[in-house]
């Protein structure tokens, strides 16, 4: 098996996980899989551009985002964008906007999807 | 002619006792197992804190003997070193675990998937 879906839905601070998803797609593009990430529900926050955890003490998730790009894509879930506000202009911008369709054919498409 | 062993990975991410979802990965393990699967496990953010030894809960079923039964039917079980060591357990002279669990790194997520039949994450 070699193209993995890492599906992030938590907060990136207050929460481990989008922190703990990205560390797993790192060490999978590393090993040479097919990996991307996509950002559902509070996961969306993650891909906000200009992010500054200093005063939470938290690990800054966009660094982590830098770590990712070229070999692997980031997607967010275009409803849960808009649930809360969230405008293209906001993210960064390597991000890619997805709707249901593209989550779809996107999850479909991976051979592991893992819920992080 | 012999029969093929395939291979299911286990990605677990919720600790003992909050959830269901440790129990449920151990009847799956048990069930592949039994099935003449080989199982890897691999316990990722909380779900380090699953074999971690002396567990006396007084509510629950102990989730550490179901585990420690797993270990012993032959299931490769890991913990990530990051979770577990920000957890307390550390691969020091007092290891924390069980025997037969191993603290490894994320990147045995990526190299269990590529020889896996089957892949579930749970958590």
């Amino acid at each position: 098996m070699n193209s993995v879906l890492i599906i992030i839905n938590k907060a990136p601070y207050g929460y481990e996980d989008a922190f703990s998803g990205f560390f797993v797609e790192i060490a999978c593009l590393n090993r040479q899989l097919v990996a991307d990430v996509v950002l559902i529900e509070d996961g969306v926050y993650a891909a906000i551009d200009n992010q500054n955890s200093e005063g939470l003490k938290f690990p800054g998730v966009g660094e982590l985002t830098y770590l990712i790009f070229p070999e692997g894509n980031i997607f967010v879930y275009n409803n849960s964008l808009k649930e809360r506000g969230i405008h293209k202009e906001d993210l960064m911008e390597t991000i890619e906007i997805i709707d249901d369709n593209e989550l779809y054919e996107l999850s479909k498409s991976k051979e592991v999807v893992i819920k992080i | 002619m012999e029969e093929s062993t395939k291979t299911l990975t286990i990605i677990l991410t919720e600790g003992p006792y909050r959830s269901q979802y440790a129990d449920m990965a151990h009847e799956i393990a048990k069930s592949a197992l039994n099935n003449k699967y080989n199982v890897n496990m691999f316990l990722y953010m909380d779900a380090t804190h699953i074999p971690r030894k002396g567990q006396n809960p007084h509510s629950f079923p102990n989730v550490l003997e179901k585990y420690k039964a797993l270990v012993e039917m032959g299931a490769d079980i890991r913990a990530c070193v990051r979770c577990a060591t920000a957890r307390g357990y550390a691969c020091d002279a007092k290891f924390p675990y069980i025997q037969g669990i191993t603290i490894t790194t994320v990147y045995d997520i990526p190299e269990w998937i590529k020889t896996s039949d089957k892949v579930i994450s749970l958590g």
